[in-house]
């Protein structure tokens, strides 16, 4: 230890009085090349894994109890608030419960796979199905749908994006340190967003009051 | 902060009839009910009992059998601040903006998720409204199955406090944009204290609305911030120009005199100003 | 290469700028900080449709309709049913709170048995069975008698079953408890000689004399009352209170005069004199020649002249004149008794004295008067069935001749070995509400058997050897039919809001049972499959209506042609005279038990109604005694100081609060506090049950419960 410091003490005091020499300029190249290669191995790691392994670490994947085609029941039903509608107090419906897809799957009505597992599982046992929701909102938010459909005359795009013309249910995507849904948090590990269903944040939301009523609107507006 | 519509804001506030007042403690429990408000097993501490409305006991310091007792309900005032534009007390302190003033509603929001329990704003507050959650909200085994999706239960480490119901406001309006309305009837926005009250002592309402029963009560006065042009009505420590949202009402001079802290001469002084103000 | 510090440096560096670069850093630090904001044990109450169910409210005798708010069909919260001919859509701390008594997790949630003071949950078999054999042998040895029963009252489909069962088992000792209807009815029965309910048409009259009566602190129906006290400002209802000490319905009133406690009933008579004297009474109502009016009208110019009775009540002349022109002036008044919440009985002679104000006031009946109705329960009961054991049992002796479990209590408690062999106790209370609650205690302790149908570890039923618990009304279809004082009749149906939480039953099912597990020819007598089919056969009369729309009401009957004779004859007798135990000179000051709203008798207020208490009601567990500052003077008391309160009957320790309102040498305290109910520490073990400290008193008339307070001395710990 004691030499190494001697050494890098002369090379020290050498460069500051008499400017550097060739041969320490040698000595003093493989201390900084060890460390500018430590830096790059280290960068290179974590910039790697900050990008590819973390946002994969970051969220947990699930599956939906079974898989449903939005585009087929679109085509069958009509639009989106065929299923997805307003109680008559004005509150939303959100995703249809048993006794609504009871009223068509009392018995299997199709060919696939999915619908025989949904009636062998919930309709016969009489039981919700535990659907994971993209969107769901925590506890602290109060979202009308009413204002934004009917009010404002949005459409349902506009936040959910085509969900109406997939065929097949993505993995639900939680955030394992907060529990929100990847859908809430944006699906740009970055915070980048396309378009204006990448992302429901609360900056998201303000973003587009300011920019339709000229105001982010007031806290209670949005939480409860 | 902007200042939207504020031509034709509402103005939500609330008058209460202290003669009809019993003091039976009914908005207290509607309050907690409605609002998820926790309780614990002593709340004879009356310092750390969490009660958003909560009704004093006033009494006139007159000796036997002159005493008169007056129940006094005290929720949010929901003040509009000086000159009333919007700067409550607790709002103007509040670091973390996890309490606003709603230009368009008049109402002053408690975002819980967003306090990080500083407390300034119940230093602020002069009306002893705000509450702070010094534990963790605990109720007994099973009896988290009554609690309201309509109000987020709070943390530890948080304020709260009443919210004039704003979550009742935020269902009148789904409905009303629902059936393509633009306003929301009285009756269709109560807070769950005046409904429950079995005395019809509390009334609610937009106070800018010449229609609502609270205007006509009090007959705000526009151009002194809404100060109370019924002689028999009062503010709560009107004279530091907080402009509560909440009105009372009494017969009883000794009550409308209690509703400030005068010193010898000044009660007098101010109802000669106040009979003079309205000549 | 060598690993030197710039090789860590580098490192180390590298590392945060790698991690810089990339997103990693930033969005932790948003995940943690909102992580911070929802702390996995912060209860998220799921979201759904919201639907409203109505029922009644059964906590006390004001039947208020409510309506119960449920998301997803889950009770989230109460509220009063608008336009509901109780209560409009008002409703008290207590109903609102009806969620937590529902969801209490101390709730008895299975049939248990008691062996060796020990609680041991078993199935409805075994603990029917059990109660079942200790019956039996009862019955067997001849003593079927010996089984009593108490419920709160005889109304309704549920008490009626436990009569009969009582009955059938063969035993006539089956009592209710003490309330002012209970009174009222023995009063007009002394006086008139009928059978009546009582009602006060408030909301019509103009002029209300309370004496007492805690017209707005739970008195008669509730919510009736506060929304009479609201019109009043309205529609010029004047109140005025009778009462020493400054209560909310004083505050309220506009008059408030202070009589000494317990002389209620002589300024009653001293206002009846006066109106006699001046001729301002109703003379068609009033047959003045007649002899009994007579003698009357004498003793109450005589013996309660207003100079008497000023000494007396400490009213002075010119005031209990004024009373008397207020009630004469006023076109509909109307005379009101019952103290306090009117959970207890009360004297006779106050309750005549009150009443024959009104036969003077001529209101009986009248729109905004006092009226006696007829009401009729319509239902049908099938003949029942007696056996041998039960009819040789049946044919003995009651073991108290009034319907009072003060007396029944006495009598057990008077006897080296109790008389009752077994005791079934069904929405009552004794051990905590009966006046001497530790007399009471022990009384009940010496009895052998005791059965309890509560859904909660009450007083009582923490000394039963069996519970067998019920439904809670939120639980379960039932009838009921409105005893408060109200001009209503009404018969309504409470609906299950939800499915029953825990292993309970319905008590008219665990009647029937019971009846089934029975030897002998009782089960005969219940013929039904369940409760609800014995509901719907008993109330067939009114089936349809009641159970499409929830409540049948019906305008009451007026008994007034039914009565031939208004004898007031009772009030000649001194005996009547109720006054506080004790000596003065070892007790020299009176406690009084006080109603509070936000409190509770029998079952213990929830734990949103005991978080309104004052602080200077209870103080952790501390009890607050009233007491005017003058007296505390005398005594050198301050604020907030501990005192031993002793009376003839027990002595507590207590805090002393400074009041204004409450006269001098007067100590108030407040009634619902003291509940032992360990389980439940948010509203068990907090202060003092003021029962304890209070005695009963038997009235000479009615053999009810006369008490409105004690004799009582303090001094500092």
């Amino acid at each position: 230890m004691s030499e190494l410091e001697e050494k890098t003490e002369n090379g020290s005091t050498d460069s500051l009085e008499m400017g550097v020499s060739e041969e320490q300029k040698a000595e003093g190249d493989s201390g900084i090349g060890a460390g500018v290669l430590f830096f790059i191995a280290a960068f290179a790691v974590c910039f790697l894994s900050g990008w590819l392994l973390f946002p994969n670490l970051l969220y947990s994947k699930k599956e939906q109890p079974f898989n449903f085609n939005h585009a087929l029941h679109v085509e069958e039903m009509g639009g989106c608030d065929s299923c997805h509608y307003f109680r008559e107090d004005g509150s939303f419906a959100g995703v249809p419960k048993l006794a609504q897809c009871v009223d068509c799957h009392a018995e299997v009505m199709g060919d696939t796979e999915d619908e025989a597992v949904f009636v062998a599982e919930y309709v016969e046992k009489e039981k919700e199905v535990p659907w994971l929701i993209y969107s769901e909102q925590p506890d602290c938010v109060f979202f009308s749908h009413s204002a934004h459909v009917v009010g404002a005359q949005m459409d349902c795009v506009s936040c959910h994006g085509h969900i109406g013309e997939s065929t097949t249910m993505k993995p639900y995507e939680e955030n394992r340190i907060t529990g929100y849904s990847r859908d809430i948090w944006g699906k740009n590990i970055w915070g980048f967003k396309k378009n204006s269903w990448d992302r429901m944040k609360m900056d998201d939301c303000a973003e587009c009051h300011e920019k339709e009523t000229g105001s982010k609107g007031a806290c209670f507006q949005c939480h409860k | 902060m902007t200042q939207q519509n504020h031509g034709n804001a509402h103005k939500f506030g609330m008058v209460i009839d202290l003669d009809k007042c019993t003091g039976c403690g009914s908005c207290m429990v509607a309050c907690m009910s409605e609002n998820n408000v926790p309780f614990k097993e002593d709340e004879s501490n009356k310092k750390d009992s969490i009660t958003w409305m909560r009704v004093y006991k006033l009494t006139n310091g007159k000796s036997f059998p002159d005493t008169d007792v007056c129940y006094l309900p005290r929720p949010c005032m929901h003040c509009g601040g000086k000159g009333d534009h919007g700067h409550s007390p607790c709002v103007s302190v509040c670091p973390a903006t996890a309490t606003d003033y709603d230009y368009g509603t008049g109402i002053v929001s408690q975002i819980y998720t967003r306090c990080f329990g500083c407390r300034y704003c119940m230093g602020a507050c002069p009306y002893h409204a705000r509450f702070f959650n010094w534990w963790d909200p605990k109720w007994p085994e099973g009896m988290e199955e009554y609690l309201s999706p309509d109000v987020s239960p709070r943390m530890r480490g948080v304020v709260e406090k009443c919210s004039f119901c704003f979550h009742r406001y935020q269902a009148a309006k789904d409905k009303a944009y629902l059936e393509e309305r633009d306003t929301v009837a009285e009756e269709e926005y109560q807070t769950a204290c005046t409904q429950a009250c079995p005395s019809g002592a509390i009334t609610f309402g937009d106070l800018n609305n010449p229609d609502h029963a609270v205007h006509q009560l009090v007959n705000p006065d526009p151009h002194h911030c809404g100060r109370p042009r019924n002689p028999k009505a009062f503010r709560l420590l009107e004279r530091l120009e907080t402009n509560p949202k909440v009105y009372y009402i009494s017969e009883r001079e000794w009550v409308r005199k209690a509703g400030d802290n005068y010193l010898d001469g000044e009660w007098e002084k101010a109802k000669m100003k106040k009979t003079k103000g309205h000549e | 290469m060598k690993v030197d510090r710039r090789s860590f440096l580098g490192l180390g560096l590298g590392a945060a700028a790698g991690v810089a670069v990339t997103p990693a850093t930033w969005k932790l630090m948003d995940d943690s900080s909102i992580w911070t904001q929802n702390w996995p044990w912060t209860p998220v109450p799921p979201d759904g449709e919201v639907t409203f169910e109505d029922t009644v409210c059964t906590l006390c005798s004001g039947n208020c309709g409510i309506s119960v708010r449920k998301i997803n069909g889950r009770p989230v919260k109460i509220e009063g049913t608008t336009g509901h001919p109780v209560n409009d859509g008002g409703v008290c701390l207590h109903g609102i709170s009806a969620l937590q008594y529902l969801y209490d997790p101390s709730r008895v949630k299975s049939p248990m048995i008691k062996t060796d003071d020990t609680w041991k949950e078993v199935s409805w078999e075994k603990a029917l069975a059990h109660a079942a054999e200790a019956l039996g042998n009862i019955r067997k040895a001849d003593n079927a008698n010996a089984i009593a029963c108490i419920t709160d009252n005889d109304k309704g489909t549920v008490s009626g079953l436990f009569k009969r069962l009582t009955t059938v088992l063969g035993s006539n000792n089956y009592y209710t408890m003490d309330t002012m209807e209970k009174a009222w009815a023995t009063t007009i029965d002394a006086v008139n000689g009928v059978k009546a309910h009582v009602g006060f048409d408030l909301k019509n009259s103009d002029l209300i004399l309370s004496f007492g009566s805690g017209f707005i602190e739970g008195w008669g129906a509730p919510v009736y009352n506060f929304q009479v006290n609201a019109r009043r400002k309205t529609h010029g209802i004047k109140l005025i209170q009778v009462e020493p000490r400054l209560s909310n319905t004083a505050a309220a009133a506009d008059k408030w005069v202070p009589a000494k406690p317990g002389t209620e009933a002589d300024l009653a008579l001293a206002i009846c004199g006066v109106l006699i004297t001046k001729g301002l009474y109703n003379k068609k109502a009033i047959q003045a020649d007649d002899p009994s009016f007579k003698a009357f009208a004498k003793m109450a110019q005589e013996k309660y002249s207003p100079a008497r009775t000023a000494r007396t009540t400490g009213i002075d002349v010119a005031s209990i004149q004024n009373l008397a022109m207020a009630f004469a002036d006023a076109e509909k008044p109307v005379a009101i008794a019952g103290r306090g919440k009117g959970d207890s009985a009360g004297s006779t002679r106050e309750f005549a004295a009150v009443y024959a104000l009104n036969c003077l006031a001529g209101n009986i009946n009248a729109p905004g008067g006092f009226w006696l109705m007829d009401k009729d329960p319509a239902e049908v009961w099938p003949s029942i069935e007696m056996d041998a054991m039960a009819t040789q049992g049946f044919a003995r002796a009651k073991f108290v001749e009034t319907d009072t479990v003060d007396s029944l209590m006495a009598k057990v408690t008077a006897s080296a070995k109790s008389p009752v062999e077994a005791l079934l106790v069904y929405n009552a209370n004794p051990c905590y509400s009966l006046k001497n609650a530790k007399a009471v205690t022990e009384a009940v302790k010496k009895i052998p058997f005791v059965i309890s149908f509560s859904s909660y570890m009450d007083e009582t039923t923490q000394l039963a050897d069996v519970v067998l618990p019920s439904h809670m009304f939120l639980e379960r279809r039932e009838d009921v039919s409105l005893t408060g004082p109200v001009p209503l009749d009404i018969t309504a149906l409470t609906r299950p809001m939800v499915s029953p939480l825990f292993d309970t039953r319905h008590p008219g099912d665990s009647v029937l049972s019971l009846a089934a597990a029975m030897e002998g020819s009782v089960a005969a007598s219940f013929p039904w499959e369940s409760y609800d089919a014995c509901l719907e056969a008993v109330k067939a009369p009114v089936w349809k209506a009641l159970s499409e729309k929830g409540s049948v009401v019906k305008e009451p009957v007026s008994l007034v042609k039914k009565i031939e004779r208004m004898d007031f004859s009772l009030l000649l007798n001194d005996t009547a005279v109720v006054a506080a135990e004790g000596d003065e000179a070892t007790y020299p000051l009176v406690l009084m038990p006080v109603d509070n709203i936000r409190l509770t008798g029998e079952i213990a207020a929830s734990p949103f109604a005991v978080k309104t208490v004052s602080d200077k009601v209870l103080k952790g567990t501390d009890s607050f005694i009233e007491i005017n500052p003058e007296t505390a003077d005398q005594l050198r008391l301050s604020q907030g100081d501990e005192v031993t309160l002793t009376t003839p009957v027990g002595s507590a320790i207590v805090k002393v609060n400074l009041f204004d309102g409450i006269m001098p040498g007067v100590l108030a305290m407040a009634h619902g506090l003291g509940h032992t109910m360990a389980e439940n520490p948010y509203v068990g073990g907090k202060g003092v049950n003021v029962n304890a400290l209070v005695g009963p008193v038997m009235d000479a008339i009615s053999g009810l419960d006369a008490a409105w307070g004690i004799r009582a001395k303090i001094s500092r710990v």
